[in-house]
């Protein structure tokens, strides 16, 4: 990037332009981004030379450009899915004005990635995701505002984008086409894999020879979905809740267990659904296997441990419990006692 | 287990048994006893009174029942609420509960018990929670013998998810729901294991009084046709199953349309598809079966290509069918509340009317503590303990706690579902535990007796020469039981469901043997915990879950305060308006006042036309004058106002009046929710905005409210309210309960407009006059 600000070379890019620029007539630009377009699978042109279709040629010009200011860079999971979404609007657009090049050769959907920085800077982009409608009048891109997508209407959503570019230009884009999920080849070699190995499965499944013909599989599965929802797994996911929070007050303290009955953190609720499915765990452990040890020593010394840790857990959530609540259940001790 | 081989008779085993069923039916007794008395807190503690909102309803129906008869009740149109459009009352609710008070009023009365409907209504939830435990111990008893059926069904008579739902004077759908819930569940079960078209036949028809009482019913329609399922793909498949199933979907569907509120929804939604599917899954399995057992295996290799791709084009073919109803409605067929349930960011994402009722959130884990406390700890054990061996019936209970523990994960209301679940798995796990425990001591007790003498020898780290012999008894044993089992795998047609015999499991527990003084210390601990079970449900029973929230009570330093308002306001409505008037209050009480007051009502707790509702809300957030004309062209009479600032009661009309502005400005624009907040703060002090102090609720709640302390210091906001001295242009006050929690308004007469002009009127010209504004839409 340093290359490009040295000035030398700034003054060679620009005469050079300049050349091009002279020399190239609107419908040729036109036709040139036709090309550029034909060349891109979604229609959407990465515009490396800015001045080339924009601020060298005379308005009005003979077409719209709208711009998605990308940034690869960035590396950010929402801004890439808008400009797919983008993309969608593009080859919508296209797809829908199929046989009418008046209406095509209108609008051109265009790119600027972030490496670009001049165009960054001639623009006047911040932020991103951004989108900018540059009009045929439009001549300088300083005031550029009345092209910008407003910040409120960036949703990160194809129609969105569409509703934008047709309030503005009063063209059509259409119906938005989105890919479907899976394209027709995929579908049709999973229906094919299927279709193959059907008599298979059925053969083994007969046979009962399938891990659903396996009691632990449901065992572990049942005592799995036990674990998930008493710890109040759910809550935590319809929520989004963290799984821990940092102390306001102490940035370097984690805070894991939270002190309002309706709110639980992730650990806190992990570690809660632990001790209460451990604890059963280990009393099914003792009669359904410790029974068949031969060693009484062993057996006693599993026994003990085993009761100190179930007595420990539940003493813990009885704890825990009384200190999130704040209920303190009443002992019904003969007054006398108390 | 006792009961279940019956030794001749005249030998000390059919005596022990004999004792063992009497001594099983005396506790069974107990437990009744017990789960009747432990909800008896509210009656104690309060007074043998109806609770809460929807009681009053379904009582209210129940005396309409008792009074004009079973056919009136079906056609019952009553025009008593939601005035003027009225509610067909016969076609829109669950009739099991009514009809079941209504028939224990009607045999008490016929054998000269004089009952009051009321006494009976209190007393039906409690009633019913004794026959939902003695289901228990039946269901639990099908599954691993009745001594984990007993366990069971203790431990659901006091569990406090159930009380909460069931406690005297809570007398409502799921009172009676849940007992019809596992009987159902037993009687399936019972089938299952028996084979028998009678128990089918039963089941259907107790699936039928389920559907009557509740909407819960898609639970057993769903869980039901999975454990067919899940019995196929495991492999599992009997003619049982077949019995079991078919009848009670082929019964069952057809009884439950015949309860109105069903209707045709027993074959039209998405809720009741899966069982049309496994029923025709099941079909083609036992053809698959029948031709299996009539051919040999080389013409069944032939065979199964056949029909297996036959069966598999059918298939295809319905479920496309089904599919395509399916997206031919928006929804997919389902209701929003099941499909928050499949999906569980569903509702929070697209109901925000669901999401926002509190108990339609997902519960965290201190209310599996609260509402099943120890049990929680105990079923991963009963998990365990039904996979060995795994049975078709314990397979059964095992999804069923899956599937409800998964759906009150989702939904905390759904948690009533899950106690049954989780008091089975729990009595299960006990019963297993205390079996072991016992055994050990009662063995280990027996053998040192025996082997007084050479003790010396055998405190060695070994117990090795009782062991051996033990254990070629227990090897034997086990070899029975699987050479059982597998015979029963030839001939599972005539068999009942495999169970571990009695000889096999007495070889066990000799031999499995624990250290006597560690089996000791876990059977006090189990005790302990049993005993901390107790008291927490007995707590929940007296502290959580008896307040009957029409009569308040408060503890304070000078005594107890109870806050008798509603009744008082509701008898002074009674007595001193018309019978015709009409009362516009928001709905939450519009129940209790058709049941108690016997008044008219514009909206009600069966929220059904929320734009009705929508105007009432929009009525209450108008300024005085345009919600008079609102209220006016309703022919509303009263306007009643509950207001807790004097006393602190939070669940005020005012802290619900943002509900009113949203729901009222969903439908009418011009309420705003932003006017009534103040940089987004909902306030009523000097700093609350201007359209919140003219608004009518506001000032039917503060009225006068400045002449109690002299600075109208708000207890529930705490603060001291904006707008203090002002005087009501359009509503009179006429009542005010002793804590001003009710405030009951008069709207005033229309004005004369003119005043020569209206002395010459007459009366009649005169309420002509009235109804002119009523040209001009008062509610836009």
């Amino acid at each position: 990037m340093a290359v490009h600000t040295t000035l030398p070379y700034r003054f060679f890019l620009s005469i050079a332009l300049l050349s091009i620029t002279a020399v190239s007539e609107p419908t040729d630009l036109t036709t040139e981004l036709v090309s550029l377009r034909s060349s891109s699978e979604s229609g959407v042109i990465r515009l490396n030379d800015v001045s080339k279709f924009i601020t060298s040629v005379a308005t009005p010009r003979p077409y719209s450009l709208i711009i998605f200011f990308n940034s690869i860079d960035l590396n950010s999971n929402p801004l890439q899915n808008f400009r797919r979404e983008f993309g969608f609007v593009s080859a919508s657009f296209i797809a829908n004005n199929n046989n009418r090049s008046d209406v095509t050769n209108k609008l051109f959907f265009c790119e600027i990635d972030s490496s670009d920085s001049e165009s960054f800077h001639r623009f006047g982009i911040q932020s991103l995701p951004q989108i900018c409608l540059v009009d045929p009048s439009m001549e300088n891109l300083r005031h550029h505002e009345r092209g910008m997508m407003e910040e409120a209407d960036v949703d990160g959503t194809a129609e969105s984008v569409a509703e934008f570019v047709e309030s503005r230009t009063k063209l059509t884009v259409g119906p938005i086409h989105r890919p479907p999920l899976l394209s027709k080849t995929q579908i049709g070699v999973i229906a094919s894999l299927i279709a193959i190995s059907a008599p298979f499965l059925i053969k083994k499944f007969l046979k009962g020879e399938t891990f659903l013909h396996d009691s632990r599989f449901w065992q572990y599965g049942a005592v799995l979905v036990y674990f998930f929802s008493v710890s109040g797994t759910m809550h935590n996911i319809i929520n989004s809740i963290p799984m821990y929070l940092r102390d306001p007050e102490d940035s370097n303290r984690l805070v894991f267990f939270y002190e309002e009955p309706e709110i639980q953190l992730g650990a806190e609720a992990l570690s809660v659904g632990l001790l209460y499915t451990g604890v059963g765990l280990l009393l099914a452990y003792v009669t359904d296997a410790l029974v068949r040890v031969r060693n009484v020593n062993e057996q006693r010394v599993a026994m003990v441990l085993v009761m100190v840790v179930s007595f420990l857990a539940v003493k813990r959530v009885v704890y825990l419990n009384n200190w999130k609540t704040g209920y303190q259940i009443q002992m019904y001790w003969p007054s006398s006692w108390q | 287990m006792a009961t279940q081989e019956s030794p001749p008779p005249g030998t000390s085993s059919a005596m022990r048994n004999a004792f063992g069923t009497v001594l099983s039916a005396l506790i069974l007794l107990l437990i009744g006893v017990l789960a009747f008395s432990i909800r008896l807190f509210s009656v104690i503690k309060y007074e043998s009174v109806i609770h809460e909102f929807d009681p009053y309803f379904n009582y209210r129906v129940t005396q309409f029942l008792s009074k004009n008869g079973i056919y009136e009740f079906w056609n019952w149109f009553d025009d008593r609420t939601w005035y003027p459009l009225g509610r067909v009352i016969g076609g829109t609710v669950y009739p099991g509960l009514t009809l079941t008070a209504g028939t224990i009023w009607w045999a008490l009365n016929a054998i000269n018990i004089p009952l009051s409907v009321e006494t009976v209504c209190v007393f039906t939830a409690p009633v019913f929670s004794a026959f939902a435990s003695w289901a228990t111990y039946l269901l639990t008893k099908e599954v691993k013998g009745s001594g984990a059926g007993l366990a069971a069904a203790a431990l659901l008579a006091m569990v406090p998810s159930y009380i909460s739902r069931s406690v005297a004077g809570s007398y409502d759908n799921e009172a009676v729901a849940i007992f019809a819930l596992i009987f159902t569940f037993y009687l399936y079960i019972k089938t299952l294991n028996t084979g028998s078209l009678f128990y089918a036949t039963l089941n259907a028809l107790t699936y039928f009084y389920m559907v009557c009482s509740w909407g819960g019913y898609t639970f057993i329609i769903n869980l039901i046709p999975m454990h067919v399922l899940l019995c196929i793909v495991t492999g599992r498949y009997s003619p049982r199953l077949y019995i079991a199933y078919a009848p009670l979907v082929v019964l069952g569907t057809l009884l439950a349309a015949l309860v109105p509120v069903v209707g045709f929804n027993a074959v039209l939604t998405s809720e009741h598809f899966a069982s049309f599917l496994v029923f025709i899954i099941i079909h083609v399995v036992a053809l698959v079966y029948y031709i299996k057992g009539i051919l040999s295996p080389k013409m069944f290799k032939v065979a199964v290509t056949l029909v297996v791709s036959i069966g598999l084009v059918v298939c295809l073919i319905v479920v496309a069918v089904l599919v395509a109803l399916v997206a031919s409605s928006p929804t997919g067929g389902w209701s929003g509340r099941s499909l928050s349930l499949l999906d569980p960011t569903y509702a929070s994402k697209y109901i925000p009317i669901i999401a926002s009722v509190s108990e339609h959130q997902p519960p965290t884990w201190p209310s599996y503590f609260m509402d099943i406390n120890v049990l929680a700890f105990l079923v991963p054990a009963g998990i365990i303990a039904c996979f060995s061996p795994l049975s078709d019936a314990s397979s059964f209970v095992v999804l069923y706690i899956v599937m409800s523990v998964y759906f009150s994960g989702v939904m905390v209301r759904l948690m009533l579902v899950l106690a049954p679940a989780a008091c089975i798995m729990s009595g299960i796990a006990l019963s297993q535990a205390f079996d072991v425990f016992t055994a050990s001591i009662k063995y280990q007790l027996g053998r040192s007796s025996n082997s007084k003498d050479d003790a010396e020898d055998n405190t060695s780290t070994n117990n090795a020469p009782k062991d051996d012999s033990s254990s070629g008894k227990t090897d034997k044993g086990e070899e029975v039981a699987k050479e059982r089992s597998s015979k029963k795998g030839k001939k599972k047609e005539r068999e009942p469901a495999d169970k571990p015999s009695v000889k096999s499991k007495i070889a066990k527990k000799r031999a499995l043997v624990l250290p006597l003084e560690a089996s000791i210390v876990a059977l006090l601990l189990l005790i302990m915990l049993g005993a901390f079970y107790v008291i927490h449900c007995v707590w929940a029973a007296a502290e959580a879950y008896s307040a009957p929230s029409i009569v308040l009570t408060s503890q304070s330093r000078d005594g107890l305060h109870v806050f008798d308002d509603f009744r008082e306001s509701y008898a002074w409505l009674s007595h001193n308006t018309d019978v015709d008037d009409k009362v516009a209050s928001w709905w939450d009480y519009g129940y209790q006042t058709t049941a108690m007051a016997n008044r008219t009502v514009i909206v009600d707790n069966n929220t059904w036309n929320n734009t009705h509702i929508a105007t009432v809300g929009t009525a209450m957030s108008s300024p005085e004058k345009a919600a008079w004309e609102i209220f006016n062209s309703l022919d509303v009479k009263y306007v009643l106002v509950v207001f807790g600032g004097l006393i602190g009661y939070p669940s005020d009309d005012i802290n619900k009046f943002l509900w009113m502005v949203r729901i009222g400005g969903g439908v009418f624009p011009h309420i705003k929710e932003a006017d009534y907040l103040r940089d987004g703060q909902y306030r009523i002090d000097s700093e609350a905005t201007p359209t919140m102090l003219n608004c009518l609720m506001y000032k039917l709640s503060y009225y006068r409210f400045v002449e109690t302390d002299g600075k109208a210091y708000d207890r529930v906001r705490r603060t001291e309210i904006g707008k203090k001295n002002f005087k009501l242009t359009h509503f009179e006050e006429v009542f005010t309960s002793h804590h001003w929690m009710v405030r009951i308004y008069k709207l005033k007469p229309q004005k004369n407009r003119i005043r020569g002009r209206a002395k010459k009127l007459k009366l009649k010209t005169s309420s002509g006059l009235d109804s002119k504004p009523a040209k001009k839409n008062p509610w836009i």
